[in-house]
């Protein structure tokens, strides 16, 4: 009896095992594999394009933080200076995040593509994937400079956004294009000034820290892990967002999670010589101020 | 040039290393995404993204394990995380279409074999339904998929049998003439 069950089961299952082969997303045809590869050799230029840029940034702002730290001989006034930074630091970074909210918003509206400078790195495959490479970007494809991130959006064809941007297929044929158009229009750019708050903010964040890391007040630390927490938040949610879709974009918010990770743990309590260390490692090794910088919109950096 | 030299020299931001390993393994990859979501233009996004992932994470690869082992494991994270994602967006949309599709779902006629069969999959749980199109249909070892989810072979042979008994279940009306 049990053999008979055992015996009918495996034909069962060697039934539907054949059935799924066959007919459950069975493949048909070659898939396009010159098309795929076009996008990801272009995320991979773009990729290779930022780090070269990374790597020269870094070297333009990393002897700056040393020399701001050793300037402050006494631990009271360094104190002081510190509380006065951090609150500083985070004013600038609200009043950016409302001027790139305002800038953005009049963009948008005043065109229909958007005509804010991106970074390279926020070049997404798709981005790169449609824009012929001319011997012009091929010679020299890391717009580092102001003067190259503001002709960017001249050269750079709207981005057609992927797949996974949209909606099902059951439910875009549900709703007519032209009302789907503007949609989807408004949602790109909201979370690109999302996108961009953020990076302001975490870059505001990122550059007080640096200066103060020794710094012993507790109250100081409580605030930068204040402002850390809030600023994870947000990226936590951009991660998941439409903008995380951009591979750049979503190593340069993936990274920032983990230093942000880390200076939540601010308690308020001198960090050890280990702690500093950590923070500060992960952040040279990742480039992550330069990368920041580069990605934040011309003009709108807050350093 | 064998495949480790090819990841030596992709690791070092050789286009065309990296070019010969996508050859190498583009068709697996695209058709399991293929065969997890069913659609081609996500199938292609996502083949996309997992080559796009390999090679920025190349550099993580110890070379323990087989290549192929090490790039199934990111195809089925990328296209597990994708497809969460789009049935999150589903659902929001659902939430919205939801009046329309009472007053559409009529009776139907029954569906066949085929669409039952489909059907029958879909529903089935995440980790049961990965495990068995791997196992079942792509011919993945119980180690490869154990690897590729982070899981264990035993685990795998779990779902591949909880996935096999839920199927025969949903498709009981066909089962008698097969057994005949």
């Amino acid at each position: 009896m049990i053999d008979d069950t055992s015996s009918d089961d495996d034909i069962i299952d060697e039934r539907i095992r054949a059935l799924a082969a066959g007919h459950f997303n069975a493949p048909a045809g070659d898939p396009p594999r010159d098309a795929m590869w076009e996008g990801i050799a272009a995320a991979r230029r773009a990729a290779r394009a930022s780090g070269a840029a990374a790597s020269n940034a870094e070297t333009t702002h990393a002897p700056i933080a040393p020399t701001t730290i050793s300037i402050t001989p006494l631990i009271e006034r360094r104190s002081h200076a510190a509380a006065w930074r951090w609150g500083a630091a985070l004013a600038a970074g609200l009043i950016l995040g409302i001027v790139v909210d305002r800038r953005m918003a009049h963009e948008s509206s005043s065109s229909a593509i958007p005509p804010v400078a991106v970074a390279p790195s926020n070049a997404s495959p798709r981005d790169t994937a449609t824009r012929p490479l001319t011997p012009d970007t091929q010679r020299n494809p890391v717009p580092v400079s102001d003067q190259s991130v503001a002709q960017a959006p001249k050269s750079v064809t709207p981005r057609t956004p992927s797949i996974l941007d949209r909606s099902s297929p059951s439910t875009m044929n549900a709703r007519p294009l032209a009302s789907r158009a503007p949609l989807d229009s408004a949602a790109r750019s909201l979370y690109r000034v999302a996108a961009t708050q953020t990076l302001v903010q975490a870059e505001a964040l990122l550059t007080a820290y640096r200066a103060d890391q020794s710094s012993r007040d507790p109250q100081v630390m409580l605030q930068a892990a204040r402002w850390a927490r809030d600023v994870l938040s947000s990226t936590r949610l951009l991660i998941d967002s439409p903008a995380g879709r951009d591979p750049q974009m979503r190593a340069l918010l993936s990274d920032l999670e983990l230093i942000l990770a880390q200076l939540v743990q601010l308690s308020g309590t001198p960090l050890d010589a280990n702690e500093r260390d950590l923070i500060e490692r992960a952040m040279r090794e990742r480039d992550l101020l330069p990368r920041l910088r580069s990605a934040v919109p011309a003009g709108l950096a807050t350093s | 040039m064998d495949e480790r030299e090819l990841i030596a020299r992709a690791r070092m931001g050789d286009e065309a290393a990296e070019r010969a390993l996508y050859d190498a393994h583009v068709d697996r990859v695209y058709w399991l995404a293929y065969r997890m979501c069913g659609r081609t233009d996500l199938a292609q996004d996502l083949t996309q993204d997992v080559f796009i992932r390999t090679f920025e994470r190349l550099g993580d690869y110890r070379g323990d394990a087989p290549f192929r082992s090490w790039l199934n494991a990111i195809t089925t994270s990328v296209v597990l995380n994708g497809l969460r994602k789009l049935k999150r967006f589903d659902a929001r949309e659902a939430v919205l279409d939801e009046a329309a599709m009472v007053t559409v779902a009529t009776r139907e006629a029954e569906p066949d074999l085929k669409e039952r069969m489909a059907q029958a999959i879909d529903a089935l749980p995440e980790g049961c339904r990965i495990t068995f199109l791997m196992h079942d249909v792509e011919g993945f070892t119980h180690e490869e998929i154990g690897t590729a989810l982070g899981t264990t072979a035993g685990t795998s042979k779990a779902q591949l049998s909880r996935a096999r008994a839920k199927l025969r279940i949903a498709l009981a009306d066909f089962v008698g003439e097969w057994i005949q």
